[in-house]
């Protein structure tokens, strides 16, 4: 009896539920980020936060950036993606009036030595995430090293561990990790350029969905250390922050 | 403080309870996959495809730790009454469980295997425990660029000369093969997009689904559809749960202890493992004592369930898979989010392999006991008879679950292309183990870099 109660009730609530869905706006927000990373959290958050401002959110989870950006410039639906400024010259998807939300979050970029080469003299070996630049490397930390290439963040800091390396550049969070380890230390380097996440879309009123997701907030559980802080976004004018997304942007133009 | 507590039960409630999912489907596959001839741990991840996707790495880690383990268990099953090994392991188990079968004995072969197993889980559990405080010591030493380069001589060594009656030149070819698949796109050492021949949807790289049906799914189902199924049980001689126990402890417990040990050791061998875990430990006992067919089966089966545990720890601790299943779940990990490089911190991973890992790891082996042992004549029944069933829904299965992909992926035609080409391939090597053409496939990307970066540090 109860069985064909719930069916029932199913019955009569399904075409209002589809009547619902269809009235909601629909977006499509891509992510790009591998789970414990900042752009996963920073979609994660946008998901839950969308969802719950009454927007059918369709999730499209793709693992590489290329593919994900190759996604975006495709995309003939209301789309919104996390994206970096380090990324722009790789894939050819510059911040513009027509694409640019909000800046989300920035940072400096670390240069992290171990105590054993603090003394050492002549080259040094650098590790690197792929996605740099190594031309723009060399310009910037001169001719005297020797590059070494790892696939991501995480890999440095275990390669930089494991005596690979004498110096690595990484972003804050490893970089505050490899300092916790006591085996060596990092600076923000004042030579190489910030990075900055942002939030970019298309097909979208641009100044709409910023004032929806500009106060989307939540704290989530994360895998690496997104778990212990708050999520922080600067706060300014789009037009202020586009700026100095493109100001910051330039920086990672090989010259 | 009563609504903080009531959220918190119904977060364990809710953790437990996908916990509980993954197991519980990880068991079935295990029961099917080791009763099917041919099929193995791995072509299994494959068919699992479709939900290990909503899988988070918790429930990725339980569903292969209780396939696995389930695996070992009703592998002997087959091997015992029907002559056929279920699983590669099961080898020892055809020939000295068939002399049981033959003397009406079946059920006290499945018991004492099913006990011995159990045993071997227990201690493999207990020498890690033992050893891990050491490990997580000297951790840093297996971080380092060096270290990844010489077990990966290692692998590619075991590649060519371990699979296909140690053809080298047909392991070779198979490996290359897996390597040049592995190519296209991105490498791991720069984000320049290489060999894609023009074709634009190549830059993402050539897509993994196809090439396991290709070659794995494709050959299994051709070996399925040619291996003749008996299905002739011999009547056998009901003995009961207390005196398999009597016997076990009053002639087998010597045994199953040395092949736990030597199943432990073996288990961390890459691309063999428990495969030669089984063997060496069949070897060893046969030496000791070459007539006894009960100490031969035990201290083999023993060891398969130790070394299955003990393969999984480099995967689990550092990051390095080190058989073809393990390497399929490396790939699932790493889409779910889990970075193989997160290991600054060992002492998470070795606290996660005893809080949430180890209890499900119990849990599976008694499940597998139950039924290996009072069920393992109902189970083969079943499945002997819905054999051709089996392998239609395999292969249509698969079509789908390709096609499925290959959409989420926006890249569908590719993968069509790509799954009719290696399909074709894949049938006409079916004689062939394609084993170190998808260990290279997997994990060329990681190859190359580590080998480029041991060139210049």
């Amino acid at each position: 009896m109860k069985i064909i109660k719930m069916i029932l009730v199913l019955c009569l609530t399904l075409p209002l539920q589809i009547a619902n869905a269809e009235t909601q706006e629909q977006i499509v927000l891509i992510n790009s980020g591998k789970a414990g990373g900042s752009f996963n959290a920073r979609t994660q958050m946008y998901k839950e936060g969308l969802i719950a401002n009454g927007y059918d959110v369709v999730f499209e989870n793709i693992g590489k950036i290329s593919q994900a950006v190759e996604v975006f410039k495709k995309s003939t639906k209301p789309t919104i993606m996390v994206y970096a400024n380090n990324q722009v010259y790789k894939q050819d998807l510059f911040h513009t009036e027509q694409n640019f939300i909000m800046l989300e979050y920035q940072q400096p970029l670390y240069i992290c030595k171990t105590n054993a080469s603090k003394d050492k003299s002549g080259v040094l070996t650098v590790a690197h995430g792929k996605g740099y630049d190594p031309k723009l490397l060399t310009n910037l930390l001169g001719s005297e090293v020797v590059l070494v290439p790892y696939k991501n963040s995480g890999a440095m800091l275990k390669g930089i561990l494991g005596g690979d390396v004498d110096m690595m550049v990484n972003n804050q969070g490893k970089s505050f990790k490899y300092m916790a380890s006591g085996e060596g230390s990092c600076e923000p380097s004042d030579v190489l350029p910030i990075m900055g996440a942002t939030v970019i879309g298309k097909n979208i009123d641009l100044q709409k969905i910023r004032n929806v997701i500009y106060d989307i907030t939540m704290s989530i559980e994360f895998i690496e250390y997104h778990n212990s802080r708050k999520l922080f976004r600067p706060s300014s004018t789009w037009a202020q922050e586009l700026a100095y997304t493109q100001e910051l942007e330039k920086g990672y133009e090989i010259k | 403080m009563q609504e903080f507590l009531a959220n918190l039960n119904k977060n364990v409630y809710n953790k437990t309870m996908n916990e509980l999912i993954a197991v519980s489907t990880g068991l079935f596959a295990g029961t099917i996959t080791g009763i099917v001839p041919g099929a193995g741990v791995m072509v299994a991840m494959i068919v699992a495809t479709p939900l290990l996707m909503h899988f988070d790495i918790i429930q990725l880690l339980l569903f292969y730790m209780s396939l696995a383990s389930m695996v070992q268990f009703t592998g002997t099953i087959p091997a015992v009454y029907l002559g056929v090994p279920g699983e590669t392991n099961s080898l020892p188990a055809v020939i000295e469980g068939t002399k049981f079968n033959k003397r009406k004995m079946a059920k006290l072969a499945i018991g004492i295997c099913a006990i011995g197993s159990v045993l071997g889980s227990i201690v493999a559990v207990a020498i890690t425990f033992g050893l891990l405080s050491v490990l997580v010591e000297h951790m840093t030493v297996f971080f380092s660029n060096a270290t990844k380069f010489y077990l990966y001589i290692f692998i590619i060594a075991f590649c060519l000369l371990v699979y296909n009656k140690k053809n080298i030149v047909v392991n070779g070819i198979l490996c290359s093969i897996g390597f040049a698949l592995s190519m296209p796109g991105e490498s791991d050492i720069s984000s320049d997009i290489r060999y894609t021949m023009g074709i634009d949807d190549l830059r993402f790289g050539v897509p993994m689904m196809p090439v396991l049906i290709g070659f794995l799914i494709v050959p299994t189902i051709a070996k399925m559809i040619s291996t003749s199924n008996p299905n002739v049980f011999l009547p056998n001689i009901d003995i009961g749960f207390c005196k398999v126990i009597k016997h076990f402890k009053k002639k087998l417990v010597a045994s199953s202890f040395r092949g736990s040990v030597i199943g432990y050791l073996c288990g961390f061998v890459p691309g063999v493992s428990t495969v030669l875990s089984t063997n060496a430990s069949y070897s060893f006992e046969k030496k000791l004592h070459p007539n006894t067919p009960g100490k031969l089966l035990v201290a083999s089966e023993t060891a398969n369930n130790s070394g299955q545990f003990s393969s999984m720890l480099p995967l689990l601790l550092i990051g390095i898979p080190i058989t073809g299943s393990e390497i399929v779940l490396y790939s699932m990990l790493v889409d779910a989010g889990w970075s193989p490089f997160q290991f600054d911190n060992v002492s998470n991973n070795a606290d996660m392999i005893f809080k949430k890992i180890v209890p499900w790891f119990v849990v599976a082996n008694i499940v597998g006991l139950i039924i290996a042992w009072p069920l393992a004549r109902q189970v083969l029944n079943v499945f002997a008879n819905g054999k051709k069933y089996m392998i239609a829904i395999l292969a249509v299965g698969m079509l789908i679950l390709n096609t499925y992909l290959g959409v989420l992926d926006y890249r569908v035609w590719l993968y069509t292309t790509c799954l009719l080409v290696f399909g074709c391939v894949g049938l006409a090597i079916k004689k062939y183990e394609t084993v170190p053409l998808i260990f290279m496939y997997i994990l060329g990307n990681d190859i190359e870099g580590v080998f480029y970066r041991q060139m210049l540090i």
